[in-house]
């Protein structure tokens, strides 16, 4: 498996272990006091600070087994893949940003908004780790 | 615009240059032995730099590497 999949797969996991648990937490119990509720942002830097442990001991264990693969800088075809991913996750963020910044602030308020923005920037990190694997899998013409 | 398919000659190549392997085609041309593996499979059609430099290496015209496959 080429070392940047990998890392795909890695940053999908820990969205997955990390986030998911987080947003489920946001949608079956919301906050309901307002902003700042320090509760609720404890639970979310929990998220965040578990999330970037995953991936750097990830990143550590991937660079530990195949050292020559982590140094090799990124190939045309990687730079395609990413390419890819990048354009079509850009709708994305584009729509999610559209539907958070101009949409909700007159339907919504506090944390709603706050955890949808976090749900767009989530949403858009596993479309473009998705993409990346499928690039890898399926091939890039 | 005609529908096809980019073939390539690169596994019998590499065995005709003593089996050379994908890795040390991909060291040779700057690309990782899993692209060489995608070029040779037909997931992944190289650059037309990256095709000119595997053509160098074999020693071969680029035609000779890659060829052009009309859809029936």
């Amino acid at each position: 498996m080429p070392y940047r999949e990998k890392l795909a797969w890695l940053s999908l996991v820990a969205m997955a272990v990390t986030y998911g648990p987080y947003f489920t937490l946001a949608a079956l119990a919301p906050p309901t006091t307002a902003l700042p509720d320090l509760s609720r942002l404890g639970v979310f830097a929990a998220t965040s600070l578990s999330h970037m442990v995953i991936i750097m001991v990830g990143r550590l264990y991937f660079m530990a087994r195949s050292p020559e693969d982590a140094r090799a800088p990124a190939d045309e075809r990687d730079l395609a893949i990413e390419r890819r991913s990048k354009t079509t996750a850009y709708y994305l963020l584009m729509a999610g940003m559209i539907l958070v910044g101009v949409v909700m602030p007159f339907t919504a308020g506090g944390w709603i908004i706050v955890n949808a923005a976090l749900a767009t920037i989530v949403g858009v990190e596993i479309l473009r780790d998705g993409l990346i694997v499928l690039g890898y899998r399926r091939g890039v013409a | 615009m005609s529908p096809g398919t980019i073939t390539n000659q690169i596994r019998t190549l590499r065995f005709l240059h003593g089996e050379m392997s994908q890795a040390e085609l991909g060291q040779r041309i700057g690309l990782t032995r899993q692209t060489v593996a995608a070029i040779e499979a037909g997931k992944y059609s190289p650059s037309l730099e990256a095709a000119f430099r595997i053509a160098e290496v074999f020693g071969k015209p680029l035609d000779q590497v890659f060829q052009w496959v009309k859809s029936a």
